[in-house]
């Protein structure tokens, strides 16, 4: 029998996995190319499809060719370090993989790859006309950092309106919002849930839901409110009756201390689950801290974009910010979800994780959490195989008495 | 490669560039002038100068191992000048400094400071500078924020007030420099230059740390030296310019001009980037001027997504100003921003038909032999099988 998890699964799978080359957020409307998961309610509101070439990259290395992809992204000749998801942007940008964007939004944010992402859409020849919007993330989070950053969002609206000759309908863009705010909160309820012991439901459903809300084309819809009321509502009858993952038997809870990437989840998340008992409470595509959008006036709202997506899309949060910022959510996340421990994938093209290293190797040790570091590719297993991550995550558990 | 040029103030420069604490820095230390150290060119120096201080460029030179900086950066994934820069602040050559401002320029650079913070080396002034990453009016006005921010916390970190007067002070001593160190890149135009690549970059170094108005006196004394110097006929196999992150070390161009080549042009950090235009010095605020000019007018860092129109340019203006027969475009390992940005500017030189070498490597100086090879058949290719 298939049950509601299963389902909700197989539902936001079957949107997320049309994904790839095809503009992710489809639309008839125009098409904007970004290099960063950008405001999702402005290009929702006005009607446009919006794409974020980095996704575009990471669901590459998902497909049943990601080897063979990876080299031939490796044979582009860019950085031969830099993030393999980043690389695969790359190679489909230059081997005309692409569809043609009306206009093309870029940003540093979050790390240096996107950087070379961005570059790259700026000075494709075949998109020279193509109209362009940079955008500034400072490394900051303070009200003067989200001042500034929702100003770029703002312009970067009136330049879509000068483009496309369409004003935004800000009626639309409230009404969009106010579903966003539903959204997050709900997608904020299930990681509240996950905080139960045993862990109600597969912790990976917080991913999945924010994936599934961001980067297909039922975004910001009814249809992913009910998606998430339903998880809800199923795992908050399991947390009644104190159940843990259907045929799990919790045993230790831990946060993976980066993205997810493509290959884990699926080859390396379940086998722990199954096998040892070991459980992903949470991941850093799953951490949310979603502040409700202000609706109280239009600057307000461009404020509150602006810390958004400074603070709180999760690689910006991860990478944007300094390492006393990066310990803290590390300890909130252990403490919040009873974590008996820290995995950190140490994922090679991370420069700002594999920076700060000893920083958050000590506190941990300071704080007696037991720490391990992998040194991976989260979007290569021929890195590290799934088998060794596997061995060396279970060596680890042995040794330190959690199993 | 040496020019064979006999000059005291040359001398001076080579023996700066060469080591970290130097006789001049010395000086300024005896007399008790504070040095604040800064790790990205652009950090202005001349908000340091009207502070009453030295401002010191943090470099990596002759780097040997990154030693305990390897404990805090992820050897096999961070840029290795980041590391090597840190690993000489671990090792207690950077003792002399009073403070450092870290720019945040790319994301290795920005953790130098978060790690400093944490070492057993850390200092009590330790300050960041958000490099922005685009150039326009709005990102501009939030640097002059951010430098606002920072020389306020200097005047009260170190009890000194930075007026108008000493900012504007400053500029024109760091314009005035700019402009000597742009005539002496035009000695290079001349198809046998008194100086070559390798040397300049010494004096380029040496720009960086010691006091500035000693360093225009030495400058402008090299220059009348340079001019009067009766240079002997040479040939050379092809001109050359270097493209990359900033790199105070010279093996680059000592490999080029032992193979028989002339570096004539670069534009590096620790070269055309920080020679370039001037501050405009006809404004009413200093720091706006200064703001304007790291962010309107320099070609930045390609970290700074406005930044490829601006360096394209200035590599084509340079290649054909100079003569340049091949662009080297030298990238560490795991700059990602530097690595992309090469890859660019070759499809743009390929279609110009303008010869680029693409190196990628670590930046120390023990890895010459394989460059070498590479350069000589670089060399080889782009002047005909001359050597």
């Amino acid at each position: 029998m298939i049950n509601v998890f299963s389902q909700l699964q197989m539902q936001a799978g079957k949107s997320l996995g049309g994904l790839c080359l095809d503009p992710q957020n489809a639309s008839p409307g125009p098409f904007v190319l970004g290099n960063g998961d950008f405001f999702i309610e402005i290009p929702a509101a006005y009607g446009c499809s919006y794409s974020d070439l980095t996704i575009t990259g990471a669901m590459g290395t998902a497909m049943p060719d990601a080897s063979e992809l990876i080299d031939k992204a490796i044979e582009t000749g860019v950085e031969s370090r830099m993030c393999t998801a980043l690389k695969v942007a790359c190679y489909y940008l230059e081997a005309g993989l692409v569809r043609k964007p009306d206009m093309i939004i870029t940003s540093n944010s979050c790390c240096d790859s996107m950087d070379t992402l961005g570059n790259l859409m700026n000075t494709y020849k075949p998109w020279a006309e193509v109209p362009k919007f940079i955008m500034d993330a400072p490394h900051s989070f303070d009200e003067e950092s989200y001042i500034y950053m929702g100003k770029q969002l703002r312009q970067a609206v009136t330049f879509m309106e000068d483009v496309f000759g369409r004003k935004m309908d800000w009626d639309r863009l409230r009404e969009v919002c106010v579903l966003s705010n539903k959204q997050d909160q709900l997608l904020l309820e299930f990681q509240e849930l996950k905080k139960a012991v045993p862990c109600p439901a597969n912790p990976d459903f917080s991913r999945l839901g924010f994936a599934y809300d961001r980067w297909t084309g039922e975004r910001i819809s009814p249809q992913i409110t009910d998606w998430l009321e339903q998880l809800i509502s199923a795992t908050e009858q399991r947390v009644k009756d104190k159940l843990g993952i259907e045929g799990i038997t919790e045993k230790v809870r831990f946060l993976w201390q980066e993205l997810a990437g493509t290959w884990p989840p699926v080859e390396l998340w379940g086998r722990l689950q199954q096998e040892l008992g070991a459980i992903v409470i949470m991941d850093y595509m799953s951490f949310g801290t979603l502040t409700p959008i202000d609706l109280t006036s239009e600057e307000a709202m461009f404020t509150s974009f602006g810390k958004r997506f400074l603070l709180e899309d999760p690689m910006n949060r991860q990478c944007l910010h300094t390492t006393d910022f990066f310990c803290n959510d590390i300890l909130q996340i252990v403490k919040d979800f009873k974590c008996d421990a820290v995995i950190i994938p140490a994922h090679i093209g991370n420069r700002d994780t594999n920076s700060r290293l000893k920083v958050v190797r000590e506190m941990c040790r300071e704080k007696g959490i037991p720490c391990l570091v992998l040194g991976m590719d989260i979007w290569d297993k021929r890195y590290m195989t799934p088998e060794t991550a596997f061995d060396r995550i279970k060596t680890f558990f042995e040794t330190t008495g959690l199993i | 490669m040496k020019s064979g040029i006999k000059s005291d103030s040359f001398e001076k420069f080579t023996v700066i560039a060469g080591s970290i604490m130097n006789p001049s820095v010395q000086e300024c230390k005896d007399g008790g002038r504070k040095v604040l150290g800064y790790t990205c060119s652009f950090v202005p120096e001349e908000l340091i100068i009207a502070a009453g201080m030295l401002p010191f460029r943090i470099r990596a030179t002759d780097s040997e191992s990154a030693g305990r900086a390897d404990d805090y950066f992820e050897s096999a994934n961070i840029c290795s000048l980041i590391r090597h820069t840190f690993g000489k602040v671990l090792n207690s050559e950077y003792d002399f400094i009073d403070g450092a401002i870290v720019g945040g320029g790319c994301d290795g650079n920005r953790h130098i400071l978060d790690n400093w913070e944490k070492s057993p080396a850390k200092i009590a002034f330790l300050d960041r500078l958000f490099i922005p990453h685009a150039s326009n009016n709005l990102t501009a006005e939030f640097f002059l924020g951010q430098l606002s921010g920072l020389k306020s916390r200097i005047e009260g970190y170190f009890g000194v007030t930075i007026t108008d007067e000493k900012l504007w002070s400053a500029i024109r001593l760091c314009n005035e420099v700019r402009e000597l160190q742009r005539e002496l890149y035009g000695l290079r135009l001349s198809d046998n230059p008194p100086i070559t690549g390798s040397e300049t970059v010494a004096v380029i170094v040496a720009g960086s740390s010691m006091p500035k108005e000693e360093y225009r006196d030495d400058l402008k004394k090299l220059l009348r030296e340079l001019q009067e110097v009766q240079v002997p006929e040479k040939k050379y196999s092809a001109r050359i310019m270097i493209v990359g992150p900033g790199h105070d070390d010279t093996s680059m161009s000592d490999i080029v001009e032992e193979l028989g080549g002339l570096v004539v042009n670069d534009l590096t950090c620790f070269g055309g980037k920080v020679i370039f235009g001037s501050v405009k010095e006809d404004g009413s605020d200093p720091l706006k001027a200064l703001a304007d000019y790291q962010v309107l007018t320099r070609p930045f860092c390609p970290k700074n997504l406005s930044a490829h129109p601006v360096i394209n340019k200035e590599v084509f203006d340079k290649s054909k100003e100079f003569k340049v027969d091949g662009v080297i475009g030298q990238v560490f390992l795991c700059c990602e921003t530097w690595g992309g940005e090469i890859f660019i500017l070759n499809k743009e030189l390929r279609d110009a038909g303008i010869p680029l070498l693409r190196i990628e490597r670590e930046c120390t100086a023990d890895s010459t032999g394989q460059l070498r090879t590479r350069v000589q058949a670089f060399i080889e290719t782009i002047s005909g099988g001359a050597l």
